[in-house]
């Protein structure tokens, strides 16, 4: 791994075309601006992961269709109410939007 | 008022919506990062699910929870950086913590996982109700909360 120090202001050029700048440097942060054209992809490294977790959960309908869908319901209104902690209203569900017709 | 506009959804049929009510994904979605509009619907008879269905691809859509259906002591972190692309600090201040089901929804994205699924906790899908900006939150330095929906009827703690 090649290791560089770099001060707040100054940046380091990858391949050319992409510019990494320290914008910031706090106690326990880096702040970084990323300069890269538009078809290299830039993410932090924590989505990846996430990323294909997502390319799963997008094929679950097409793979699991309305069998499946209930199927899982099933299991869902099989389980026990969740005990709530009582200190709040844990109301979680969406405004009412979106009309199937 | 803008007219509703209509999507044929191949899991849900034909959707209609105001403009108003789309959720807006500055970032898009880890791995859809072009999805930048989506539809949260609920289904009466499919309650508690809610289809978040992309807008501009028909085909893309999600099946989701809310948290708390899954874990009632779920807590939400959240980063600067993702505060500020929901705009939250116009409407619960800099540093409180946004009230689930008041300031934001959350929805826990499921995974097809064999003949089950899976949910990913740490990466729960955070709506603005104030403004209807959502980011998937990514928890970072944290270990993966999964849980799997047994069928023995519990969630059972994977990772």
């Amino acid at each position: 791994m090649l290791v560089l120090r770099r001060r707040a202001g100054e940046a380091i050029v990858i391949s050319g075309d992409v510019e990494i700048e320290i914008i910031e440097i706090s106690r326990t942060r880096v702040k970084l601006g990323v300069t890269a054209p538009r078809t290299v992809p830039v993410v932090r490294k924590e989505t990846i992961p996430v990323a294909e977790q997502n390319r799963k959960a997008s094929e679950l309908l097409p793979a699991c269709g309305r069998e499946g869908i209930a199927g899982i319901l099933e299991v869902l209104n099989a389980l026990p109410p969740k005990v709530s902690d009582g200190s709040t209203d844990k109301k979680d569900s969406i405004p009412e939007r979106g009309n199937r017709e | 008022m803008s007219p509703a506009q209509t999507i044929t959804s191949p899991y849900m049929g034909c959707v209609s919506w105001d403009p108003s009510d789309e959720l807006v994904f500055p970032a898009g979605l880890p791995g859809f990062e072009q999805e930048r509009r989506m539809l949260p619907v609920e289904i009466p008879a499919h309650r508690p699910l809610v289809y978040l269905q992309s807008l501009d691809r028909a085909d893309i859509c999600f099946l989701t929870l809310p948290v708390f259906t899954i874990d009632p002591s779920f807590s939400l972190h959240l980063s600067d950086d993702e505060r500020q692309v929901l705009q939250l600090g116009k409407h619960v201040g800099d540093e409180a913590a946004p009230a689930i089901g008041v300031d934001v929804l959350c929805l826990a994205m499921l995974v097809p996982c064999g003949k089950t699924v899976e949910a990913n906790l740490n990466a729960p899908v955070v709506i603005n109700l104030h403004n209807f900006r959502a980011i998937q939150s990514v928890a970072s330095g944290v270990s993966a909360r999964v849980l799997r929906l047994s069928d023995a009827g519990s969630w059972v703690i994977v990772c």
